[in-house]
């Protein structure tokens, strides 16, 4: 008997030291690359932070100069970010509750144990608050400290930050808890959270197209003052004072000029912990219901892709290749997770190729030629970065994705080097469509040089296969077999390398092509013919810049295919 | 058929498996028995190429898997312990993917896949994803995948993990079958009735090494106690068993 009291007397923090205790000993292990990795992420975390640091401090200084509308405007500002934040917050504490509460695999051994389940809520809303708010926590932090130091803020402003940020992400995690209740007691867990991922997907892909297609730039003609008064008049809706984000800016905002806002600060936290005891009770009456529920298997729908099957079977490949292929297209349509990224991605193509068409170059009539070739340039490098974008997102995973299964690939007759190779041809496919696409689209819309155009078409066609083989490749190299959606294999250490290559790499070939492109263009300007020793030059860099995109496509499938052949484990 | 020789794995200071050297004839079952963490696995892992040895050398149908592993893996099924599948194919999909991997043609597949998903009692369940499948289900699909492409060779780890009696009971049939037919079977467990009742050989892992090798008979007499089941030998022969142990902490 008082062994088992004393194992249901701790409080609920020690249901989270399985976290911490796995925190910890992520942090003491090491392994051969792991300085080189934290050196790279800390000198990029560090960037960053120190830009954004920088960003407010600057933003805050400038609003300085104007007095009362300065102040006004830091107000609002801080009203605005933390309203961002509760957006973000509200949709990713759903996503983050569903995990927690419901889908994590130690949740059956904490239900199977005599834990009250007053305890496990409070623990498992602790673990929800640490994974859906520490993006906005890093975020928010320098941004604070910008507005801060800017403003020379006393040392009672960074504690009230604290005393904040706190009460303000309780709130939206609690008000995901019970949406999440509610939505799992109605839908099987798996189901709900593909509907969230799209629901926020459709959302986000809503947000940018709008954001373009209401046109802000015109807010900075003169003659369309009138719309920029009307805009901040927008900002001021009466249901803004009534989110905790209004009340977190005017805490913080009292708390800048030295003060003290007790109102809205008091209105935070009761609303927190309101909230908190309400999403404790209501997880009293409805969590093992719908825990019950998820674990039910529910006979999943799906669509059979057998025109699929028909198509692949008319391309002329081998089986091994055939069923690589067909394997790869049906995992990917079928798991929301993955496919649903691709509307985020029409969006922008949209929001790209609608920026082409409403340029207005001819606004300058006697640059007009000039410009519209410079765009060309850009339109190349614009292309060039889309590429590198899409593929660290959907091609770099691609030896990842084969996840626990890739013991099927590595126990079956075939060469590595093939499985690489199909992986490289089902990326390349749509990555070169897609480029192709944006670059022919755009310099058409732009009315580009007929010979800039052909250039930056065979340009894409090299930087396709370079920037496809170095993703390929470093995804072998630096594979995350036991990554839970391909965005974390993405932003891993492999995936950041990828990026920074690939960016140098668009880089020195926008600086190849666009030289001996520059040149011929001057000379069409002036009208004067190119000298042999031109001519020679240009082929020459022409042809270097071919070079480098071999080079990095030979470099990439190579390391990929080394890394494969010398892999030591196996996930299974 | 399955020919190991010193094979070696060490993990940094560690030696997970010391000198393992094993031949598995044609029509063989060939248990390999061990306590947990003995380097059961790890051996397997390796004869499936999915580990690379240290040192030691493996072949699988007179292919030697160093210089030769799309030969070997060729003429070898291999059945993990954990039946991680892609949960987004189908039962027939993933048939059909596994035998494009092993060479055989889409027009020959349909018939061995139906064959197969009859065999192991999956036939209603061809097109429904992997992913609602049961433990149970998704390791009988894997040994469907395993002598889809009609091996020569099969490596097995924990057939009967997971399955219930008349799924353990197929199993059986179906290895006992396949090894009349010539296939030579390689299966790691440490249950020690299924050894008992279908091995012709035992191997004895302990430590990385195998102490004991035979026919239950031949350990039997190793141990000096003719009489006994496998599972007092396998304890006597692996460090006791801690019973009196047992019986203090209760």
């Amino acid at each position: 008997m008082t062994t088992l009291a004393r194992v249901a007397s701790p409080a609920f923090p020690y249901l989270l030291l399985p976290s911490l205790w796995s925190s910890r000993n992520r942090a003491r292990r090491r392994e051969q690359g792991d300085l080189t990795r934290a050196l790279l992420f800390g000198a990029i975390a560090l960037l960053v932070a120190g830009a954004i640091f920088w960003g407010a401090y600057w933003v805050t200084g400038q609003l300085a100069d104007y007095a009362e509308l300065g102040d006004y405007l830091i107000r609002l500002g801080l009203s605005w970010l933390f309203l961002t934040f509760l957006s973000f917050l509200a949709f990713s504490s759903i996503v983050t509750s569903l995990s927690t509460f419901f889908l994590s695999d130690d949740l059956r051994l904490l239900l199977a144990a005599p834990v009250a389940s007053r305890r496990l809520f409070h623990a498992r809303f602790a673990r929800t608050v640490g994974h859906a708010s520490w993006m906005v926590v890093v975020f928010i932090t320098p941004i604070l400290a910008g507005v801060g130091v800017a403003r020379g803020a006393p040392p009672s402003f960074y504690l009230t930050g604290l005393l904040t940020i706190v009460p303000f992400v309780m709130i939206p995690v609690a008000l995901g808890s019970m949406i999440t209740l509610g939505l799992v007691n109605v839908f099987p867990a798996r189901r709900a959270r593909d509907i969230l991922m799209l629901m926020g997907l459709v959302f986000a892909t809503s947000i940018v197209l709008l954001l373009r297609f209401i046109q802000p730039e015109r807010l900075l003609r003169v003659e369309s003052m009138p719309e920029v008064t009307d805009f901040f008049a927008t900002l001021q809706s009466p249901i803004t004072p009534m989110l905790p984000s209004f009340w977190a800016g005017e805490t913080l905002f009292a708390s800048l000029q030295g003060g003290w806002d007790p109102v809205h600060a008091s209105a935070l936290w009761t609303t927190a912990l309101a909230m908190v005891a309400v999403a404790a009770s209501l997880f009293d009456r409805w969590h093992f219901a719908g825990f019950s529920k998820a674990q039910e298997a529910r006979k999943a729908r799906f669509v059979q892709w057998r025109l699929l099957d028909r198509t692949v079977a008319l391309l002329p490949l081998s089986t091994v290749r055939r069923q690589l292929l067909v394997k790869d297209l049906k995992v990917f349509l079928r798991d929301v997770s993955q496919w649903s990224q691709l509307l985020l991605l029409l969006a922008l193509v949209l929001v790209y190729l609608y920026n082409f068409r409403v340029l207005d170059l001819e606004r300058i009539p006697s640059m007009s030629g000039f410009l519209k070739n410079v765009y060309a340039f850009l339109n190349l490098g614009m292309a060039g970065f889309v590429m590198a974008t899409v593929a660290v997102r959907f091609v770099f995973p691609m030896v990842s994705a084969e996840g626990a299964a890739f013991w099927i690939i590595r126990s079956a007759p075939i060469s590595l080097r093939d499985f690489l190779w199909s992986k490289f041809w089902t990326g390349l496919v749509p990555v070169l469509l897609l480029s192709e696409c944006l670059t022919v689209a755009g310099n058409q819309l732009l009315g580009v040089d007929p010979f800039l155009q052909r250039v930056a078409a065979i340009a894409i066609v090299f930087m396709s296969f370079a920037l496809v083989g170095l993703a390929t490749g470093l995804g072998a190299r630096y594979p995350r077999f036991a990554a839970d959606n391909p965005s974390q294999v993405a932003g891993s250490y492999g995936g950041v390398a990828f990026m920074i290559l690939a960016v140098l790499f668009v880089l020195v070939t926008i600086v190849l092509v666009g030289w001996p492109s520059s040149v011929y263009l001057l000379q069409q300007f002036r009208r004067t013919p190119l000298t042999a020793a031109r001519q020679a030059l240009m082929v020459g860099s022409f042809a270097v810049a071919a070079l480098v995109s071999v080079a990095t496509f030979w470099f990439g499938m190579r390391t990929g295919v080394q890394a494969l052949e010398e892999m030591d484990r196996t996930p299974s | 058929m399955i020919a190991v020789a010193d094979l070696v794995k060490r993990y940094g200071g560690f030696t997970a498996v010391d000198g393992v050297s094993l031949d598995v004839q044609p029509g063989q079952i060939h248990g390999f028995l061990g306590p947990n963490g003995a380097g059961k696995t790890t051996t397997i892992r390796m004869i499936a190429g999915l580990l690379k040895p240290t040192s030691g050398r493996i072949a699988v149908n007179g292919h030697d898997l160093a210089t030769a592993p799309e030969a070997a893996k060729a003429s070898l099924g291999f059945i993990p312990d954990r039946p991680f599948i892609y949960e987004k194919l189908t039962a027939g999909e993933f048939l059909r993917f596994h035998g494009g991997l092993y060479g055989i043609e889409e027009a020959a597949t349909g018939e061995r896949i139906r064959e197969m998903l009859d065999l192991f009692e999956l036939a209603r369940w061809r097109d429904e994803l992997v992913e609602s499948f049961s433990h149970g289900m998704k390791q009988r699909l894997v040994m469907a995948g395993a002598f889809l492409h009609r091996p020569r060779a099969v490596l097995v780890d924990e057939p009967m993990v997971g399955l219930d009696p008349r799924g353990a009971r197929l199993i059986k049939d179906v290895f006992r079958k396949m090894a009349d037919r010539g296939v030579a079977i390689l299966m790691s467990t440490h249950t020690l009735e299924v050894a008992e009742e279908m091995c012709d050989l035992v191997s004895i892992i302990l430590k990385g090494r195998i102490i004991a090798s035979g026919t239950v008979d031949d350990l039997r007499r190793l141990a000096g106690a003719a009489d006994e089941q496998l599972t007092p030998l396998f304890l006597r022969l692996t460090g006791g068993s801690g019973l009196q142990e047992i019986d203090e902490v209760l």
